[in-house]
């Protein structure tokens, strides 16, 4: 049974044939792309479930193939670079990437992180109560991830959703930083403190009338993020 | 321009020759308009002397305006003895009858006189006024040269020929101090250039004027009163005020061009600063993309279950796989190393908590710590850092590596986390063999070795770097140490502002 269906995609052709190696050895199918124009093709064509992408290509480079990418699909992305630096993470999962991972990296790190991505929350008996949400002219319909605010559809990606769902259920309690990383990427995240922020950051653009000034989704400063549901 | 060079030769070789054979034609016109009057008057019309006076005062006047000082002087003075000969009874003599006519008489010297002097002043004047304008004509056209200089060549010499140009001047020197060099314009050359170029040294740092025969002026160059460089001129045909103008015109076009010198200079740093470090990222590229298939491998053979690997074969990818770290710290730490020790390295700053930092530094060094007691103590609640993980952890990973080399096999390390006022404050604590108190100075200091360590080797990220680092983010490091019971170093990382924390 597969695990998944993953598309590599790096420049390095070495890369290429270890990472299809290892991951299909993990019942995961995999499929390789050179570059990012041929990603994008392979992407219309077929379905897949995760791509891991280089940042540094020639031509169109990782980080443009990413926005490319989310511009037109919700399919978990994972970043490959050699930097690892706090501006280069940030404008990965800015770009819409769900994690980064460093070259060189080990492979059980890789596959964890691919399993952290692929993860899905487990759907409890509170969530079948949040199906269709109306706030203040902002509509959430959990089932098909899409949000409208003032007119404007916007579709959620999955670690998104996830990331909404847990607010949801626990609106109007601060949520601390390390139980949103646990509880939503898995149990070995807990210090990624960027992941959060970009994430949140990108979820007030989607549902925030006015991203610049959360009214839902605020900023409990030290202490964590609360989703504030006005009764 | 060297047809103007050329009249002005003439003129000082031929010149006198010249100057007399125009005065002379000159006189001698003059002298026969005053002979026509007196010939017209007393042979052809006959009108009464006061009418005559008259028109030989114009023709005076006119002698005057058109020809110069001497020409009207001398026809004044003429004209005089005429009217008396011809005109004053008893006619034919230069005795004069009626006592009046004395009167008459003088008073017309005068008039002629005083109006031949009036007319040459104004006529001075028109030349001074003419000479003042072409002098700010030659001005002008050269403060435009000055700003349209371009970078082809350099400035000082584009301005020395241009003032060469523009004053007609036969010979230019021009020293710039900022350069130190001198530029010579004009079709001429100094005859003695060594004592110009002495000369103009001294000049530019003396602040003084200077003359070098009689015919050059060596002047300094002045900006807000400091001197930034001399000017030796020849033939300096020029008012006090054209020159001083000129003076400041050439600071401004120096002082110009050692800005934009400066600017470009910046510009160049700039530009091979970005060089290096896209060379930098190149580099890290190069070398890590080869890493991740090798790391990829290892650690993908070590995770498959036990039984399908021999000891041996565990053990011989286990050697590969540590080699693979090694190498990507050592590429790590020589882009960090490339980096900082070009002096303006950046910081990368993010909010992190000191945990995190800490967990990866000590991942990073699993392969050396491997076998030893190494003890994690962090307070409670610490507050998350503002600072650039990659270079704190880079530290913090070199601190545990020292630690490790600097003290016994098996004997413990201990790292510790708390909160001052200071931020927080990281510990490095082991059971080594201590540093003596002169050495704890020192061993900040570049290229500095500790006594006991000349036989170990080093990734080359040096506890200069570390303090550099740690100066950086606003913290300071030090270490406590006594001998035989080990060292400990601290450092502060500043805590991250309160509204930055989300």
């Amino acid at each position: 049974m597969s695990g998944g269906r993953i598309l590599v995609v790096d420049d390095d052709p070495q890369i290429r044939r270890t990472m299809k190696a290892t991951l299909t050895a993990r019942h995961y199918e995999v499929s390789d792309s050179r570059n990012g124009e041929e990603a994008l093709d392979r992407l219309r064509s077929e379905p897949y479930d995760l791509v891991l992408l280089d940042m540094n290509m020639p031509g169109t480079g990782g980080i443009e193939t990413c926005q490319l990418i989310r511009s037109r699909s919700d399919v978990a992305i994972i970043m490959l670079t050699v930097n690892n630096t706090e501006r280069d993470k940030v404008e990965a999962l800015d770009a819409g990437a769900d994690d980064y991972v460093t070259k060189p990296f080990s492979m059980p790190e890789l596959l964890a992180r691919i399993r952290a991505t692929l993860r899905r929350l487990p759907q409890g008996p509170d969530e079948a109560a949040l199906q269709q949400l109306t706030l203040e002219g902002v509509e959430i319909d959990l089932p098909s991830r899409q949000v409208t605010v003032r007119g404007r559809t916007s579709r959620l990606t999955a670690k998104e959703f996830d990331l909404l769902s847990y607010f949801l259920i626990r609106s109007n309690k601060t949520i601390a930083h390390r139980e949103l990383l646990q509880a939503v990427w898995g149990p070995d995240y807990g210090d990624e403190l960027e992941y959060l922020r970009v994430f949140v950051n990108r979820l007030r653009k989607k549902i925030e009338p006015d991203p610049s000034k959360p009214r839902f989704l605020v900023t409990d400063a030290w202490a964590g993020y609360r989703f504030h549901l006005p009764h | 321009m060297i047809t103007s060079v050329e009249s002005n030769i003439h003129s000082s070789s031929e010149g006198i020759l010249q100057k007399t054979g125009r005065l002379t034609t000159r006189l001698l016109l003059a002298l026969s308009l005053v002979a026509s009057i007196t010939f017209v008057f007393f042979r052809l019309i006959h009108l009464n002397a006061t009418s005559v006076g008259f028109c030989y005062l114009v023709a005076i006047l006119v002698i005057a305006t058109v020809g110069g000082l001497t020409e009207a002087t001398v026809s004044s003075v003429v004209a005089t003895l005429c009217f008396n000969f011809f005109f004053f009874p008893p006619i034919g003599t230069f005795t004069i009858a009626d006592p009046k006519n004395w009167v008459a008489l003088f008073a017309f010297l005068a008039t002629a006189l005083t109006a031949s002097q009036l007319s040459d002043r104004l006529k001075q004047q028109r030349k001074d006024a003419l000479d003042r304008r072409r002098e700010m004509e030659r001005l002008y056209a050269l403060s435009r040269a000055i700003l349209l200089t371009d970078t082809a060549q350099p400035t000082a010499k584009q301005i020395a020929h241009q003032i060469a140009n523009a004053f007609e001047c036969p010979a230019i020197a021009l020293y710039d101090r900022n350069t130190r060099e001198v530029y010579l314009a004009g079709p001429e050359a100094f005859s003695d250039i060594d004592a110009i170029d002495t000369k103009l040294r001294e000049s530019a740092i003396q602040s003084s004027v200077l003359r070098e025969g009689d015919e050059i002026l060596i002047t300094p160059i002045r900006l807000g009163g400091e001197p930034i460089g001399s000017l030796a001129l020849t033939h300096a045909s020029l008012s006090d005020a054209a020159l001083q103008s000129l003076l400041n015109l050439v600071a401004v076009g120096l002082e110009k061009a050692r800005v934009q010198d400066e600017v470009n200079r910046a510009q160049v740093a700039r530009q091979s600063e970005e060089l290096k470090s896209t060379l930098l990222d190149a580099i890290a590229h190069e070398f890590k993309t080869p890493l991740t298939s090798i790391k990829a491998v290892t650690t993908d053979l070590l995770s498959n279950p036990e039984e399908s690997l021999s000891q041996q074969q565990r053990g011989l990818v286990t050697i590969a796989d540590e080699g693979v770290d090694r190498l990507d710290r050592l590429v790590t730490e020589a882009i960090q190393l490339a980096r900082i020790e070009g002096g303006k390295f950046q910081l990368n700053r993010g909010i992190h908590f000191p945990s995190s930092l800490l967990s990866i530094a000590l991942r990073q060094t699993k392969s050396v710590t491997d076998g030893r007691n190494v003890k994690l103590q962090e307070a409670d609640d610490l507050p998350p850092v503002f600072v650039d993980a990659e270079l704190i952890v880079l530290m913090i990973a070199h601190l545990i590596d020292n630690a490790v080399k600097y003290s016994r096999p098996r004997s413990p390390i201990l790292i510790s986390a708390d909160a001052s006022e200071k931020g927080v404050i990281i510990h490095v604590a082991d059971q080594g063999p201590g540093i003596s108190e002169d050495e704890q100075i020192r061993i900040f200091e570049k290229f500095y070795r500790g006594s006991s360590g000349q036989h170990l080797k080093g990734t080359g990220m040096g506890l200069a770097i570390a303090r550099e680092i740690i100066r950086a983010h606003g913290g300071e490091i030090w270490v406590k140490s006594s001998p035989e019971k080990g060292s400990e170093f601290s450092f502060s990382l500043p805590v991250a502002p309160e509204g930055g924390a989300e």
